[in-house]
């Protein structure tokens, strides 16, 4: 059987995918993401839905080469296009239902 | 193996300097990036224009592909790097995309190794030893989100072995814990593409696996945050009088009382049995969907009919103002 885990930690974060801690200060200074919970940078833990954004954000700040303050709209809508189609599917399996 | 042109594939000319290299890269990339554009075609489109700008805008890697663009162009068949050629870029792949991304052409020209694709100058020395992260969806059906369960894995997983990109199977175990709600993703740690070992024997540096957990629509419930819904249908009578009908739950049947007159789109709450998260019990919700018997004898006819003499409600009073 396999250890699973549901968080990481900043310093395992940047080791496992291969990122810079400071790229990650900037996603959560633009507020793409918050840490879990941590007060100080190395205590800071964060959930996986959070280290997908993280991860996503970066990428696409070194693969479009489009600046922060970009990603942090780009990342936003994605988010609420993600969290638009889950409620459009919801609703529509409701309707099917219903009618 | 195909020459690659990557000239031609950012649609640049081969005395092209940077700054129009990178113009014509931006702009191909907002185009065909997998994020930005769903379309088949559109992610390998993204991945050659990545390599060929990986490339061109390195002057050490522009100037070595030239060289080799001169040797390819004249070879009649598939293109073979020129024998004794040693790739010169000590395997580093940039900030792009991993080997395992980029063509048979590009490694055997600049050679792979660079497994992942969030290299940083601080980080280049670990990044040739790291293994690809790789995601799965992973079905379960909504009773298996609440009480967990071990499920058995089997997916392929790309891996470049120096030379060229293969698939290699995996099969794994893993324990999915109960509460796991749609959406969520779960790490295994280690259990990606597998690392090279270092000079130091060290292998721990093998990719991880995300498994993103996806709920299986269930035939019965529907699932909002930790409320599970349910479509209740009633006869019209049942709806009028009143009743009590046996409803499912996740966990075996209850007994439900329906008040007299509930309209159609009631809803009913029954506490507590909904989905449970770590600070908060969720509830069942009913919904009333009132259904007209399809069968329609005399006698039912006949009653409907009385019922129509006597009862003077019109449903669509709002329409006469």
């Amino acid at each position: 059987m396999t250890n699973i885990t549901l968080h990481m930690h900043l310093d395992e974060l940047c080791l496992s995918a291969d990122i810079s801690q400071e790229a990650i200060i900037e996603v959560v200074e633009y507020g793409i993401v918050k840490p879990l919970e941590g007060d100080t940078l190395s205590e800071w833990v964060f959930d996986l839905e959070s280290t997908h954004w993280i991860k996503k954000a970066i990428k696409l700040n070194q693969q479009l080469q489009i600046d922060w303050v970009a990603i942090a709209m780009v990342i936003e809508l994605m988010k609420q296009k993600q969290q638009l189609e889950k409620q459009n599917k919801q609703l529509e399996a409701r309707l099917n239902r219903l009618l | 193996m195909e020459f690659k042109d990557y000239y031609e594939i950012l649609g640049v000319k081969e005395d092209a300097d940077l700054k129009e290299i990178k113009k014509a890269y931006r702009k191909l990339a907002l185009k065909f990036h997998p994020d930005m554009n769903a379309e088949a075609g559109a992610e390998e489109k993204f991945k050659q224009v990545a390599e060929a700008y990986e490339v061109l805008k390195d002057d050490t890697k522009r100037a070595e592909y030239d060289e080799m663009k001169r040797y390819g162009s004249s070879a009649e068949q598939g293109f073979k790097p020129p024998p004794g050629w040693q790739p010169n870029g000590q395997g580093q792949t940039g900030d792009f995309g991993s080997s395992a991304d980029f063509s048979d052409f590009f490694n055997s020209v600049f050679g792979g190794g660079g497994q992942e694709g969030f290299s940083h100058a601080r980080q280049q020395q670990s990044s040739q030893f790291k293994g690809q992260d790789f995601e799965i969806e992973v079905p379960i059906f909504l009773e298996e989100s609440v009480s967990g369960l071990t499920k058995n894995l089997a997916f392929h997983v790309p891996v470049f072995d120096g030379k060229q990109t293969k698939q290699i199977k995996k099969s794994l175990k893993v324990k999915i814990p109960a509460g796991i709600a749609d959406g969520e993703r779960i790490r295994v740690k280690g259990q990606g593409a597998p690392g090279q070992a270092t000079a130091s024997g060290n292998n721990n540096l093998n990719g991880d696996l995300f498994l993103h957990i996806r709920l299986v629509p269930h035939p019965i419930f529907d699932v909002q945050g930790i409320n599970l819904l349910l479509t209740l249908p009633l006869t019209p009578w049942e709806a009028a009088l009143g009743t009590k009908v046996e409803v499912p739950t996740l966990n075996g049947k209850i007994n439900l009382n329906i008040p007299a007159q509930s309209q159609s789109g009631k809803k009913l709450r029954i506490k507590g049995k909904g989905l449970k998260s770590k600070s908060a019990q969720g509830d069942l919700l009913a919904t009333i969907k009132i259904e007209i018997p399809p069968s329609n004898t005399n006698e039912s006819k006949r009653l409907w009919e009385q019922l129509a003499e006597v009862e003077h409600f019109n449903p669509r009073q709002d329409w006469s103002n």
